[in-house]
């Protein structure tokens, strides 16, 4: 979990550190009296490793596909809700005697 | 005994049995994924300053290549973790939409109109 999570955070600080840069060349380009047509290439590289870096966090940071088949080695507990209407008192241990000597 | 276990047997193959709540957990992963991604491209399509049709065709590249990434994940045999090969490909497109408008304006406005 904490690998996905720091690339992903890496991944949105690359983004917005060329938002920052095509803010800059807006201005720029403003200065020089030009159209924007799109961001400079640095800017489009930087954009394509950001995505890069944030898609291999969304696909390993929300956590791992489990196995649906009922008689896979993964699966092998099947756990009841844990629920007080699950607990059962009247087993073998009422014929306990009630006295029992614990010697630690 | 003998007849017992041949039950049993037969009624495993019968009924087609799975365990729901790994399958909740699994879609909930995909659903994580694609919002997030969504946002992400939301944010990338303000930025590269798209107008119009253009920013939708790149939403839905960009669902294109999750759902690939996802039936990689899933190491190519949806069946291992899903009922349906449907639910990996085709969940979470639409909702997804409406996150990415709102980021794509977001972003959009920020850079561009400031």
């Amino acid at each position: 979990m904490n690998l996905g999570f720091v690339v992903g955070v890496i991944g949105v600080l690359i983004l917005s550190h060329a938002a920052y840069s095509t803010i800059q060349y807006r201005g720029l380009l403003k200065i020089m009296e030009e159209e924007f047509s799109r961001p400079p290439m640095n800017v489009l590289l930087e954009l394509i490793v950001g995505l890069a870096l944030c898609m291999w966090a969304a696909l390993t940071f929300p956590g791992k596909f489990l196995s649906i088949h009922p008689d896979s080695d993964e699966n092998r507990t099947v756990s009841l809700p844990d629920s007080s209407e699950f607990m059962i008192f009247n087993h073998r241990g009422r014929l306990f005697p009630p006295q029992i000597d614990m010697k630690f | 005994m003998g007849s017992s276990e041949k039950r049993s047997k037969d009624l495993m193959s019968d009924i087609p049995t799975f365990s729901a709540e790994n399958l909740q957990n699994n879609l909930k992963v995909i659903q994580n994924s694609r919002t997030f991604l969504s946002i992400i491209a939301g944010v990338l399509a303000g930025i590269i300053g798209f107008n119009g049709l253009t920013g939708f065709v790149f939403y839905f590249v960009v669902m294109l290549i999750t759902s690939v990434g996802l039936m990689a994940k899933a190491g190519f045999s949806a069946d291992l973790y899903f009922d349906s090969l449907n639910r990996v490909l085709f969940d979470g497109f639409l909702g997804g939409l409406m996150s990415f408008v709102l980021f794509w304006t977001f972003a959009y406005d920020l850079v561009h109109i400031f």
